[in-house]
């Protein structure tokens, strides 16, 4: 497939800070692109960086035939790329027709007419064409919102937290409605977020950026298995950290010893073990943890643990841990990790 | 973010009117500092002691005056039970339309030796001469000061009361828990609280008081304004009368700065949409007392000097003086409809361009227009004739050359000086209310046109112009009712047998004959009250 958007090398300076620093990426036509990482991490910049709102300090964008280098800047109105803002920035003053057809202005009238009409009927707007946007919900606004991007037909859209103003209830919902319209019409998307729950729905694709990088890129899937760094597994809160220590070609945990042949010349003291909840099971034996938290959850209990041994330097204060077993907090229990192929990283 | 890089004609023209509207007082500085020294050391051996001495008590008993009367009464509004609270709220504003100049000619005749209420005391109490018993001796400096608080005290009630109104009611309960009464919460919560609104507030009154020029005039109080009037006008010496704007101009700069500080702080505020309930009961006593309080300030402030101009137009009116009054009314309308216009356009440039360029320094052009409003209208038309004089005779020189007619004195003698200096000094009316108008536009809307194919001049006129009309019509409207207020600046530049109703007021109260000009007067506190009004309107719609 023929990549809409291709970013190279690309670095962003904003009032002497860099905020963006030599990020790929790439992404294929009629793709959805998740844009995860911590919240001052740069996605705004990067998402306002592609939209043509904030320029490039080095690097290149290509959106399809159209090249932005840092001397050439394209202003947005020549982009082609849609936005759909946080708040979703629909014109006060303009009913939903009018919202919808304002980019749309230069073509016949019978044109602006024709695909008002279609996406109001696509978006289920059509009763309230005559509205004003104070007159609508929340999710109600976002389809204008949706439709009046749309309408442009732009290249690749761009979505700053779609879900963040929409009720938990309806979410879901909404977010699978809406990558089957983006779906339909092949649009290619990225959106930010930083709620991970929202690009295993959403997305084909995620890109974690951290510090100003792209750390990892990939399908939700192959990332949450394989992280690439520790970032991105503390990030995703893939699972919880142990301290490890090698002795000969064996690495103690305060769980005891596991075997891994992934080792390292870093020392000790910076990696750590990657334990998915998964991987741990209660045993009848000597305990070795306390339970410190517990919470419920349509998965059955999770509970947090905690090494007995406090003062020992493999000792622990948080371990993630699911069961369907009822334990009390302060209690002693056994845990053993089953044998997996494990992951080590190097602790930043 | 910025959606103005290429744009050098809207950065180039917003630096260029607003360093134009502030290169006059510029000038002015600098061709006082090139005056001759010897005039300014006559000046500091002889009367500019004496002004400087008269200008720092006037505004140090006006600012003590304004907080006394401000800051209770805005605490009896939002705190107790006071008689008529819902009333008194508003019509406590409303002594802001009364210009000082014209209460002071009304109280003079009302407390005067051969006034009304001096005559009925000696009537009663049988007293013979002025030896006999005292009395308030009302021109004077401190009738002066007096004058011009019980006319802007309203601005410290004004930003003191929504500072009370403002404060998070939670807090207040956070005191009454810990063990405090109400009379002990709000000495130590509510009041320490609204410093910052009493010191902006009271600021403000300062640069309005060391602009005052009518009220001490009338009393024969001297001040640098006065000085700068007589010195110019009386005399005809411009360099002297320009050294004593320019002293003027720096204790105008301290107040600048000690309100910008305040406005600084005020930021540590908390604006709470809670309001606070509870209100405090007074008891019999205090009633009495918090009512004459109150009630006082709004009849002597307005009520009063109101009912005595309708009496005066009643039993006054005259056809010549009504046709007098129309033509200078119709100048009025023109000059202010200028200076409105100009202001609120360049304050939408202005303001746009902040907004939408966020280049470095992009709000500088907003800020320096808006330093005009500190400058006493005195040292505005003084800084008008020291620019457009010379340029006058250079424009003159150039004509002869060129074997036209000489035109005169087309900039300085003209309206064009007067709608030049009110525009200088009303902007930040305009700037003030365009920027908050456009702070309701959420950021995004910025942005929202392009990411749609729609350049910055249509994003413009299709989404700024239409969302910010109503805070336009607002600033219009503000600006032009100032500009028909304003007296000082009109009263030294204005052209020969041009007036305005400021000046023919001012004119008939020089010539201790205000009763044939009441519905002149009558009109300017009309024109006073719609920013009031407007006022009240936009706080109800919050």
């Amino acid at each position: 497939m023929k990549p809409i958007l291709t970013i190279k090398n690309l670095s962003v300076l904003l009032q002497d800070k860099l905020i963006l620093q030599d990020v790929e990426l790439s992404l294929a036509e009629g793709d959805i692109l998740g844009l995860v990482g911590p919240s001052g991490c740069g996605k705004t910049t990067l998402l306002n960086t592609i939209a043509g709102f904030v320029e490039q300090s080095r690097g290149e964008i290509c959106i399809d035939d159209i090249h932005i280098g840092a001397g050439s800047h394209v202003p947005p109105e020549r982009r082609q790329v849609g936005v759909i803002f946080q708040d979703y920035a629909l014109f006060p003053h303009k009913t939903v027709g009018q919202n919808i057809a304002f980019g749309i202005q230069k073509l016949k009238k019978s044109e602006q007419d024709y695909r008002v009409a279609e996406l109001l009927k696509l978006l289920a707007l059509t009763e309230l064409s005559e509205r004003f946007p104070h007159q609508l919900s929340g999710g109600q606004q976002q389809r204008v919102a949706i439709a009046r991007a749309l309408a442009v037909r732009p290249k690749l859209l761009l979505l700053d937290e779609p879900f963040s103003n929409i009720d938990a209830r309806l979410r879901d919902e909404l977010m699978i409605e809406l990558r089957s319209l983006l779906k339909s019409f092949n649009m290619s998307a990225i959106f930010v977020t930083h709620n991970k729950d929202e690009v295993f729905t959403f997305a084909d694709k995620i890109a974690l950026l951290h510090q100003g990088s792209i750390i990892q890129t990939g399908a939700p899937k192959a990332v949450f298995e394989q992280p690439a760094s520790w970032q991105v597994a503390d990030f995703l809160q893939i699972g919880s950290w142990l301290k490890v220590k090698s002795v000969g070609n064996s690495l103690f945990t305060a769980l005891g010893e596991v075997n891994c042949e992934q080792l390292t010349d870093t020392p000790d003291s910076s990696i750590e073990l990657l334990i998915k909840p998964k991987y741990l099971k209660l045993i009848e034996a000597e305990a070795n943890c306390i339970v410190k938290h517990i919470t419920f959850t349509e998965q059955g209990y999770h509970y947090i643990l905690a090494s007995l041994d406090k003062h020992c330097a493999l000792s622990f204060e948080r371990l993630s841990f699911y069961s369907e077993q009822l334990l009390a907090v302060g209690e002693k229990v056994a845990i053993h990790i089953i044998a997996h192929q494990y992951q080590i990283f190097v602790r930043e | 973010m910025t959606l103005t890089p290429k744009r050098p004609i809207w950065a180039l023209s917003s630096w260029l009117f607003a360093l134009a509207l502030m290169a006059p007082v510029a000038v002015m500085i600098w061709s006082a500092s090139s005056a001759n020294h010897d005039t300014f050391l006559h000046l500091w051996q002889t009367v500019l002691p004496d002004y400087i001495i008269n200008t720092l008590l006037l505004g140090g008993y006006v600012v003590l005056l304004v907080i006394c009367f401000g800051v209770i009464s805005a605490a009896l509004v939002t705190r107790t039970n006071v008689y008529g609270r819902k009333m008194l709220r508003w019509l406590l504003l409303l002594p802001l339309a009364m210009p000082a100049y014209v209460i002071a000619y009304i109280y003079t005749d009302l407390f005067d030796y051969a006034g009304p209420v001096q005559r009925f005391l000696r009537d009663i109490f049988a007293w013979q001469s002025p030896q006999d018993y005292w009395f308030f001796d009302i021109r004077s400096l401190f009738g002066a000061a007096l004058m011009i608080a019980l006319v802007l005290f309203p601005y410290v009630y004004m930003l003191v009361r929504t500072a009370f109104e403002c404060q998070d009611p939670q807090m207040i309960r956070a005191a009454r828990s810990l063990g405090l009464n109400a009379r002990q919460t709000f000495f130590k919560v509510s009041l320490p609280l609204a410093r910052p609104a009493i010191a902006i507030s009271a600021s403000l009154v300062l640069m309005e008081t060391l602009a005052d020029f009518a009220t001490v005039q009338y009393f024969a109080v001297n001040t640098l304004t006065t000085a700068i009037y007589d010195t110019w006008l009386e005399y005809g010496e411009l360099s002297t009368a320009n050294a004593i704007a320019s002293v003027l101009l720096i204790f105008v700069l301290i107040v600048l700065v000690s309100e910008q500080r305040a406005r600084a702080k005020q930021s540590h505020q908390v604006n709470s949409r809670q309001h606070i309930e509870h209100v405090y009961t007074l008891t019999g006593i205090e009633q009495i007392a918090a009512s004459a309080f109150c009630w006082g300030l709004v009849v002597f402030g307005f009520l009063l000097p109101c009912g005595i101009l309708l009496d005066m137009a009643w039993r006054y009116f005259d056809v010549e003086q009504f046709n007098t009054l129309l033509s200078s009314g119709l100048n009025s309308l023109e000059v202010s409809f200028y200076v409105a216009s100009i202001a609120s356009v360049l304050a939408l440039l202005f303001v746009l361009f902040r907004r939408l360029s966020q280049v470095k320094l992009s709000a500088l052009p907003l800020k320096i227009s808006g330093l005009g409003y500190a400058i006493p209208g005195t040292v505005l038309a003084m800084a008008m004739l020291a620019t457009f004089g010379p340029l006058d005779h250079v424009i003159n020189d150039l004509a002869v050359q060129f074997g036209f007619n000489a035109p005169g004195l087309v900039l300085s003698g003209s309206a064009f000086a007067i709608v030049f200096a009110l525009v200088t000094r009303f902007s930040a009316i305009a700037n003030g209310t365009i920027a908050s108008g456009v702070e309701q536009i959420p950021q995004s809307l910025d942005y929202a046109p392009a990411s749609l194919g729609v350049g910055l001049w249509q994003t413009i006129r299709q989404v700024h112009i239409p969302l910010l009309k109503s805070s336009f019509v607002v600033a219009w409207l503000l600006v032009f009712v100032e500009a028909m207020k304003e007296l000082p600046a009109v009263l030294v530049l204005r052209p020969f047998n041009f007036d305005t109703l400021s000046t023919h007021i001012y004119q008939m109260i020089s010539d201790e004959r205000l009763e044939q000009g009441a519905i002149g007067a009558i009109l300017i506190v009309a024109f006073g009250l719609i920013p009031i009004v407007i006022l009240n309107k936009k706080e109800k719609n919050h």
